[in-house]
């Protein structure tokens, strides 16, 4: 039986995944991807080993009897995701780290160290489920739809997916924690974690500010309504995301939006609810876990994390995937990923380039922007 | 699985008599040694029996063994404490360190140097172990100035040319300290052959309690407490002495020394059983510091054509080989090694993997770890 790398986070979620394996009898081993320092300064940075998440991934390792170890990736998720995350905010767009993070660096850095130890499969604690057949392997929404985290996982490569397996997809979370508490393992009632990991005080503009330093995305700018019309300033860009209402002041007669953010002038585009309606959407970086859909498709797009899928008609398909969708959607924002599902079975996505209100469609009676 | 411990520079299970002779200080005879009453008398009795018994084992007197809480804290009182001691002219105290130094001399000379407490100076090591004199003498031509290199380097088992070295710091009149936490037991020392000033060693590399360690501070060196308290150790380490600790470590340092001749021929021997073994099973393998005199309880090699040394460690233990690679971190994140960096400069593409042995290691031990070097190097070279 070959032997199985669980990525243990130090959360309940891989602590159960690694137990379950283990239980099942299989040769397990856990790793901690140890991706960042919360201090930058080097002197400093030594401490991060003692990062509560290796702790207790340890402790639970300890518990369940099987052996782990620390990968230290932190130059492959600086490049790859924190970077990324910076870059993304200084061309004005809403980044997704997670998503980032997943199809670029952990999978990729498991598989291709896990090897080195001997391990074919890859185990993860993410809600999702994994249907491996002989004509290949599918993901598919978890179990439990209000922790479903397949939206974080198109970014996949298509060729790591028969290797993958995650035990906690069928199991709803209080089932996860419950068998946690029965294992008796330390992290049976550890809060969820909600931040992103790499800014753990929530405000993701101090790390915009260390590592741009000044940049046009940190200074102010007008907030202006699509006509053109400069209704206030703002302290920089980088702070807005589409659909934001909080910081843009008030005295407006009606609320207003974060429409669009425009790095090339520094002006945050605001308008009204309807504004916000989008119903074309863009993408880029397309990742299909399986041959790619022919245009014409319909499938359902799901445009955040949380949010309620919609149906898509797939338009065309080339260096960038239009999508039109069936109903129009508020704050389709670049940055962030479309995640296209057939019913539960996760076909592809990509990063949210464009989104446009098309004219003269039939069910909207709101005038086009 | 049958696991098989090959890491005795990591640290060392305490010896059955070093445990017998620590029982008694841990319950019946508990009292401090700084009391008035018969239990303070008891337990300091211990301790000054101890710090004779740890003295003789180096050629050292009484009065010149300070007991302190560990390796690490040795190395940070013998740098610091001289600093401190030293800071009282206007010029910039010298600290010279050898560039393969442990953290806890690496670090405690940064520290020193970024507050402003020293000048410090880093001497090359070359793979054969050898440091320029040249540089030993003008690094101390402005005084005060400190020279810190260790004995026996932690990572390659390399021999460094400490007499030489004090000779040349002692002659030029500075100071002299070395880490000998992998010497003794190991490398004949009597401090009255050599003319360090000061010795850092801990008793858990000798089968002796964690936690525990000594500084030798030869008569009429000057030296200020790095801790605030009372006036324990002559005032250099205050705090209630563990006197448990003290007898333990006192003697597994005896023990040591005394088997030192017969033990050292017989970890030689296992560790050339190894070193002519694992040439031949992994393909371009190097013996790091392979020209320089070597401990006998070390054997470091590079492996060729391996990205991620740190994988490699993973993947001994999984084979059931316990080894180190550079020095590793709290949570086992493998860093790359300064000494390794030292050596064979930082684009070294070897991964190093340190082999050390111990009073429990038998040639079948040599054998295993050799077999699973072998499949393991294979492996990390196709994946």
């Amino acid at each position: 039986m070959s032997r199985i790398l669980v990525a243990m986070s130090g959360g309940v979620d891989s602590s159960v995944a690694a137990a379950l394996l283990a239980e099942a009898g299989h040769d397990v081993v856990g790793v901690t991807m140890k991706t960042f320092c919360y201090s930058e300064t080097p002197a400093q940075s030594k401490t991060c080993c003692g990062l509560d998440g290796i702790t207790d991934a340890k402790r639970v390792a300890d518990a369940i009897g099987i052996p782990h170890y620390v990968f230290d990736v932190e130059e492959d998720f600086t490049r790859d995701v924190i970077d990324d995350f910076v870059r993304e905010y200084a061309q004005g767009r809403t980044p997704n780290p997670c998503v980032r993070c997943n199809g670029n660096t952990k999978f990729r850095d498991l598989m291709a160290r896990g090897r080195a130890l001997g391990c074919e499969r890859i185990a993860s604690g993410h809600y999702v489920r994994i249907e491996h057949t002989s004509r290949g392997s599918t993901l598919l929404r978890g179990g439990d739809a209000q922790k479903d985290q397949a939206y974080f996982l198109w970014g996949l490569p298509a060729d790591l997916l028969p290797r993958l397996m995650f035990p906690v997809g069928e199991l709803t979370k209080s089932e996860v924690r419950a068998r946690a508490r029965d294992l008796g393992l330390v992290t049976a009632d550890k809060p969820e974690s909600q931040e992103i990991c790499f800014v753990p005080s929530g405000d993701y503009k101090d790390l915009l500010k260390k590592r741009l330093g000044t940049h046009p995305a940190l200074e102010p700018g007008s907030v202006v309504r699509r006509s053109g019309e400069v209704v206030g300033e703002h302290r920089g860009y980088a702070g807005f995301t589409v659909g934001q209402r909080k910081g843009l002041g008030g005295g407006f007669a009606e609320p207003l939006f974060v429409l669009e953010v425009r790095p090339e002038t520094k002006e945050v585009v605001v308008g009204t609810h309807d504004e916000l309606l989008q119903d074309e959407v863009v993408i880029g970086e397309a990742n299909w876990h399986g041959a790619p859909p022919p245009a014409g498709s319909s499938l359902e797009v799901q445009l955040r994390h949380r949010a309620s899928p919609v149906r898509a008609t797939i338009e065309s398909l080339g260096a960038q995937v239009t999508l039109v969708l069936d109903e129009p959607r508020a704050a389709v924002t670049p940055g962030q990923s479309a995640v296209l599902f057939d019913g539960d079975r996760l076909v592809g996505g990509g990063r949210i380039a464009a989104a446009a209100r098309r004219a003269a469609r039939k069910h909207s009676n709101l005038s086009p922007s | 699985m049958d696991a098989t411990y090959l890491d005795y520079a990591a640290t060392t299970p305490l010896r059955e008599e070093v445990a017998a002779a620590m029982a008694p200080f841990a319950s019946a005879t508990f009292g401090n040694p700084s009391s008035v009453h018969r239990w303070g008398r008891a337990a300091y009795a211990a301790l000054e029996a101890a710090r004779a018994e740890a003295a003789e084992a180096l050629g050292a007197k009484p009065a010149e063994i300070h007991f302190v809480r560990g390796g690490t804290e040795s190395d940070n009182l013998a740098l610091l404490g001289w600093c401190d001691a030293h800071a009282a002219g206007t010029a910039h105290p010298t600290l010279a360190i050898s560039a393969v130094e442990h953290h806890a001399v690496l670090e405690a000379a940064e520290s020193a140097g970024n507050r402003g407490a020293a000048r410090v100076v880093v001497l090359p090591v070359s793979p054969d172990g050898e440091v320029d004199l040249d540089r030993v003498r003008l690094a101390v031509e402005k005084k005060p100035a400190l020279v810190s290199v260790m004995w026996v380097n932690n990572e390659t088992g390399m021999i460094l040319p400490v007499p030489e070295i004090a000779a040349v710091v002692v002659a030029a009149g500075g100071t002299m300290h070395t880490d000998a936490a992998q010497t003794l037991g190991k490398v004949a020392v009597d401090v009255r052959d050599v003319p360090v000033h000061l010795l850092s060693a801990t008793g858990h590399k000798l089968h002796g309690p964690k936690g525990t360690g000594l500084l030798f501070v030869r008569e009429g060196t000057r030296l200020s407490p790095i801790l605030h308290g009372g006036g324990q150790e002559r005032g250099l380490r205050p705090g209630t002495q563990d006197v448990a600790g003290a007898v333990g470590l006192a003697r597994a340092l005896r023990l040591a020394v005394e088997e030192r001749p017969l033990e050292a021929a017989r970890l030689t021997g296992l560790r050339d059983r190894l070193a002519s073994a694992l040439p031949a099973a992994v393909p371009g393998l190097r013996i790091n510091a392979g020209g320089a005199p070597r401990a006998p309880h070390v054997l470091s090699v590079g492996i060729p054509g391996v990205k991620d040394g740190g994988a490699l460690l993973m993947a001994l233990d999984i084979e059931g080989i316990a080894v180190s690679g550079g020095s590793a971190c709290l949570s086992g994140a493998a860093k790359r090694s300064h000494v390794m960096a030292a050596l064979y400069g930082a684009e070294d593409p070897y991964a190093a993997v340190r082999f050390s042995f111990g009073r429990a290691t038998e040639p079948r031990d040599i054998d295993r770890a050799v077999e699973a070097t072998a499949r393991v190097a294979a492996r990390l070279r196709t994946a």
